[in-house]
């Protein structure tokens, strides 16, 4: 199976057009050290721009690695970059969730982050957790807190967004708690991170920070600026996926300067204004379709990627987000990303939703099921089995040929969907929707999540606390100067 | 844009299985009519059984037209089947409706045929018009009375699939009607009309019979058996797209032999059954998978492709139907489709929906956006804007590159979808299924469909009183 | 009368230049400056304001207005006191502290002023004596305070908390905005109000404008 969103030499135009806007536009930032990260390894000062020349480019995507792992706390949950595989991870970051049982929007608790995150482990087709944005927890130590409560609900591997560096330390040290030290974390990596530079080409000084920060610790890191067609990037898909395109190679060329070699992730995230409304769009088809072009280019550069998949505009689970998803999902899954993210979310990814995480588990089974194609071989195009079947005047259905592939999983098994008699499903007449909520509620109500160790547990919850020492005293990021 | 679930030599591989198909087992037919057509041209008897030669099949295929033009009553509507443009149709023959009003299931009427055929009108980006199955006309002269209720009740152009040649003639002259004459039909065609043989490789007398007649009559021809994964064909969906590219090759080539450059698609419809019930499923992935597959054997044999694609196993209007539709839709789009069918069912293609027609209008409105692809050159990279933006430390909002390609449609608008923000949203708190149904409701209540002649429409009666009297003995 | 009629027409229609040469003309001619604003100029921003409500204008058109009405507003300034320049009010606008994020804002900025709202805009990562500072300055009726990120939206509370420390809260409503936040979360810290678009915020704007006088 091969899927060009665009042909070869369009893929060439779009990479020309990158190499340019790096080399005459460039980025600004206002970190010192990623500025001389980028002087001293032969980018040009032009005026307050960093630009790049094409041979540092060049040079930089040659030491990116095209493939490399990342763990779970349990051994059997590898997520294995850079081989187009279209995991999913859950959206992380929303500030607001349906209410399991009323079906109203509200802010995100502490005690939601982890029955999202349990419920996220209970999914099969769900392969990456991050988190959604609980407003009961200390904010100086928000991430730090929000990974501790991942590792207590899931034994999948993390993926967490640092928008500042401030955290980075235990951040590190949490992981590190888990895994049995840094230096193991280096080999097994329980997630990876990514950090969001402003568009267009804005390296701020946190982003900037962080992203040195996480390719010190020798995490793989994710690049991901987010772009908005017509506001910060140009009023064309092909241009701001250009633009866009830029801005991430930019972070992929710091991290190859600083460490060569270190695993990066190419996490396109073009996104849409709504021009009559102003809204911010991670709907379909532009969505997928940026996305679909973004993730050619990082397949042509040979570096792994992820996209924003499973997102869509509907504020609820409905038909409108049922499609959304599976469009905004399938296009960069079959051009060949590694992981699909945005998975139970709602409204512009600015809710989560319980119910939406099961049935974007049931997208995520037929995407998976999509992307690993159909052989073709003799035995499965069974002619001397039609031949036989027709000589007998039988059906197929008593044919061994039949049993063997029934068995063999031929027909793909829905986690959720309905595939009843209408007589049956009557009985219920259950939407898949509410089906989507009974189950969410029975797999909180039942599943178990293997738990860390005691000692762990105590260390994590030590780390946590001297975190939080640490930003009153000043070190965090509401302090008055 | 170009997607390709198989590589050249699997294509090819399963090329080569449906020749062998075609030369060992062959088909089976009760009409000597289609019998004696294709011995005379160099097919064989084996037993009861008709096979074919590699000389016979290559001969045919390269008479088939790469393309054709469709078109509707209204000059406006006109088809280029074989540019693959993913023309939606709405789903032919269920015998169950979903109420408007009550939600609940129930056989379908003369009266919805009515309305659902004004529905699809009205819809942008519904293409081509089947007819609902109504219970309550005669059988006898059902598709005579559905092709003049599709007519009276659409411009736009009809797919009409008969079970036999018996009412051919009434449907050939009610099209000739409102075409403006024969010679008029056969130079713009307001019909394409399949017909359907039984799988595994079986042309019974009907289909057969029919098919030959649709050829003469000069008429778009679809040729779409059906067959079931599991029990009317083999348990592995590339075995059982080998068999159903067979079976369709075997009615393609017939027609090509009657008349080297009559016009026809490759209508797949692969099916499956799930083995835990015995329901024939029209359902996501396999349907959208087989129909990618059949539609990629089509652009290889560089004949037009018309697969089932707006269907699912859900029974109602909701998420499931919306992912299921949109999935099944777009692998065959993707690969490359001319029609895609079944627009407004549910339940395997067993009810038609009016809720469901809507929202698949959206789906289809996208599908046909997603193949259209983006265009790459300079103007569109917009290097020199980046450029500008930057410098000018503005944004890209107060650029006229921005107003240029916003006005010149660079954002998709959804027919149906909600873009709003949560806080307007909510003042509704509409879902989209409930959208779906009250715009179908408001467009059949206000929509006005390009009317027929008064001499058209007595004609009509005419027509259909003289079935009545011949097919029925009144 | 037509010429008004022709000046409202090209700030609808985004004619920068079209907007300054009637304006020049009229003034050339005599015509007053403040009947100029108010028939021309804000007659025309006010038909922007309704068509865009409608959504029958997009968010670049509606730049294209505002920056042609600022053109003409540019060329009658002079010729008139600034206490007689008519304003429903004044709003100080900033992105709050560790957020970089500007075009919601700027949105925001860009209604309110063809709203005839008086607009500081303090631009990004204004921390909360940036907000103190300004209001001390420019004595706003409004504040209004945007974020994209979850991670600064908090930063928003920390203002309003420095507002009554430094016994200013009941000199401003505060309101604010951004993907993010919500009603909730505007009641939850204390703010006035919340603007789910620019629309809203400036609807939001004037009804707080009425209650503050």
């Amino acid at each position: 199976m091969r899927f060009d969103f665009l042909s070869e030499q369009e893929v060439e135009q779009v990479h020309q057009a990158t190499l340019a806007i790096l080399k005459q536009i460039g980025i600004h930032t206002t970190s010192p050290r990623f500025k001389s990260l980028l002087l001293n390894s032969g980018c040009l000062e032009q005026g307050d721009r960093i630009v790049f020349p094409a041979e540092v480019v060049e040079k930089a995507l040659s030491t990116a690695p095209k493939e490399f792992k990342v763990y779970g706390r349990d051994d059997s949950r590898v997520l294995e970059f850079g081989k187009s595989k279209a995991y999913t991870q859950t959206c992380v970051g929303t500030p607001s969730v349906m209410d399991l049982d009323s079906g109203e929007k509200r802010d995100v608790q502490l005690k939601d982050l982890e029955d999202y995150v349990r419920l996220a482990d209970a999914l099969e087709f769900i392969d990456v957790v991050s988190p959604i944005f609980p407003r009961d927890v200390p904010q100086e130590v928000i991430v730090s807190a929000e990974t501790v409560a991942m590792l207590r609900n899931t034994t999948k591997p993390l993926r967490i967004c640092a928008e500042s560096s401030h955290e980075m330390k235990y951040i590190v040290e949490i992981l590190a708690a888990v895994v049995g030290g840094k230096e193991v974390l280096m080999d097994r990596p329980l997630a990876y991170i990514e950090v969001s530079p402003l568009s267009p080409l804005e390296y701020g000084f946190d982003p900037a920070e962080a992203l040195m920060d996480i390719v010190e610790a020798g995490l793989p890191l994710g690049v991901i600026p987010c772009p908005m067609m017509g506001s910060t990037g140009p009023m064309t898909l092909i241009g701001c996926v250009a633009q866009h395109n830029a801005e991430i190679l930019a972070g992929v060329v710091a991290s190859q300067l600083l460490k060569p070699g270190s695993p990066v992730i190419m996490s396109p995230r073009v996104t849409f204004m709504d021009m009559r409304s102003g809204v911010g769009l991670w709907a379909m088809p532009e969505m997928g379709m940026a996305a679909a072009a973004s993730i050619q280019l990082a397949r042509y550069y040979g570096i792994p990627s992820t996209a924003t998949g499973y997102s869509g505009t509907s504020k609820l689970a409905d038909a409108q987000s049922g499609y959304e998803h599976l469009y905004n999902a399938l296009m960069p899954a079959l051009i060949g990303t590694d992981v699909l993210a945005a998975a139970g979310s709602l409204d512009n990814v600015l809710t989560s939703c319980f119910a939406m995480l099961v049935m974007d588990n049931e997208l995520s089974s037929v995407v998976q099921r999509t992307i690993k194609g159909t052989e073709v071989s003799e035995e499965k195009l069974a002619v001397d089995v039609i031949a036989e079947v027709i000589e007998t005047h039988e059906n197929f259905l008593a044919h061994k040929h039949t049993r063997k592939y029934l068995r063999a999983g031929e027909l793909w098994n829905p986690p959720l969907s309905d595939r009843q008699t209408f007589e049956k499903w009557a009985v219920k007449g259950e939407k898949i929707e509410e089906k989507a909520r009974l189950k969410a509620k029975e797999l909180l109500a039942s599943h178990q999540v293997e738990p860390l160790s005691a000692e762990v547990d105590a260390e994590l919850k030590q780390i946590l606390q001297r975190a939080q020492e640490h930003a009153q005293h000043g070190g965090g990021v509401i302090q008055k100067t | 844009m170009k997607f390709e679930l198989f590589s050249q030599a699997e294509l090819l591989q399963i090329h080569e299985a449906t020749v062998e198909i075609l030369k060992r087992v062959g088909i089976h037919t009760t009409s000597p009519r289609f019998k004696v057509l294709l011995m005379d041209h160099g097919c064989q008897e084996q037993g009861d059984r008709i096979v074919f030669t590699e000389d016979v099949i290559a001969k045919a295929l390269k008479t088939v037209p790469a393309s054709f033009k469709l078109y509707g009553r209204k000059d406006s509507h006109v088809l280029e089947i074989g540019q693959k443009r993913a023309y939606c149709q709405t789903c032919v023959g269920t015998p169950s409706m979903m109420d408007l009003e009550t939600g609940e299931k129930r056989d379908a009427t003369v009266e919805d045929l009515e309305e659902y055929t004004r529905l699809a009108d009205a819809l942008d980006y519904v293409n081509i018009i089947s007819p609902i199955f109504p219970r309550d006309v005669p059988q006898e002269i059902i598709l005579t009375i559905e092709t003049a209720t599709l007519l009276r009740n659409t411009s736009k152009p009809l797919s009409i699939c008969v079970e036999s040649a018996r009412e051919l003639p009434y449907i050939l002259e009610l099209l000739h009607l409102a075409a403006g004459g024969e010679e008029a039909l056969h130079a713009k065609p307001i019909a394409t009309i399949p017909v359907s043989p039984l799988s595994p490789l079986e042309y019974g007398f009907d289909p057969a019979e029919a098919l030959l007649d649709v050829v003469e009559a000069g008429l778009p021809l679809g040729v779409e058996p059906c067959p079931m994964m599991g029990s009317t064909g083999p348990m592995t969906l590339i075995g059982t797209v080998a068999q159903h590219n067979a079976e369709i090759l075997a009615g393609v080539i017939a027609a090509q032999l009657l008349k080297p450059g009559a016009p026809l698609t490759m209508s797949s419809r692969a099916t499956f059954m799930d083995m835990r019930s015995g329901v024939g499923l029209w359902a996501m992935p396999e349907m959208g998978l087989a129909g990618a597959a059949m539609n990629q054997l089509g652009s290889y044999y560089n004949i037009p492709v018309a697969p089932g694609g707006y269907c699912g196993a859900s029974k109602v209007a909701d998420a499931q139907s919306g992912y299921e539709h949109l999935y099944n839709a777009m692998m065959e789009a993707l690969v490359g489709s001319d029609i895609i069918g079944s627009a407004g069912s549910l339940d395997n293609a067993l009810t038609s929906c009016y809720a469901m027609l809507v929202m698949d209008n959206e789906i289809s409105s996208v599908v046909q956006r997603t193949i259209k692809g983006v265009e790459v050159d300079e103007d569109k990279l917009a290097v020199d804007v980046v450029a500008e933006v930057i410098a000018s430390h503005g944004n890209f909002l107060a650029h006229k590159h921005t107003r240029k390609y916003l006005r010149a449609g660079e954002l998709w608008v959804p027919p149906l979808g909600d873009r709003q923000t949560f806080e307007k949203w909510a003042i509704n708190s509409e879902k989209v299924e409930d959208k779906a149904r009250r715009i179908a409701k408001e467009l059949i209540a206000t929509h006005q469909v390009l009317p027929l002649s008064p001499e058209v429409e007595a004609e009509f009666d005419k027509v259909i009183a003289r079935a009545r009297h011949i097919e029925m003995g009144e | 009368m037509s010429n008004f009629n022709e000046l409202a027409e090209s700030v609808i229609s985004g004619n920068f230049g079209r907007v300054k040469e009637i304006t020049q003309e009229m003034i050339n001619k005599g015509v007053e400056p403040l009947q100029i604003i108010n028939d021309g100029l804000i007659a025309g921003m006010n038909v922007v304001g309704v068509r865009f409500k409608a959504e029958d204008m997009f968010v670049p058109e509606v730049m294209m207005s505002a920056k042609a009405m600022a053109g003409g507003m540019e060329l009658v300034k002079p010729l008139i006191a600034e206490t007689e320049m008519p304003s429903v009010g004044t709003v100080v606008l900033g992105t709050v502290k560790g957020d970089l994020h500007d075009i919601g804002k700027s949105l925001v900025a860009m209604i309110l002023e063809s709203g005839g709202f008086k607009v500081i805009n303090l631009g990004t990562d204004i921390a909360p004596e940036g907000f103190i500072k300004a209001i001390r300055e420019h004595k706003p009726q409004i504040v209004g305070m945007s974020a994209l990120l979850t991670t600064t939206m908090l930063n928003m509370k920390a203002t309003i908390e420095l507002l009554k420390e430094e016994g200013l809260r009941d000199q401003v409503k505060v309101i604010i905005g951004g993907a993010p936040v919500s009603q909730s979360f505007a009641e939850e810290i204390g703010a006035d109000g919340y603007g789910s678009d620019a629309m809203v915020a400036k609807d939001l704007c004037i009804k707080l404008v009425g209650k503050a006088s």
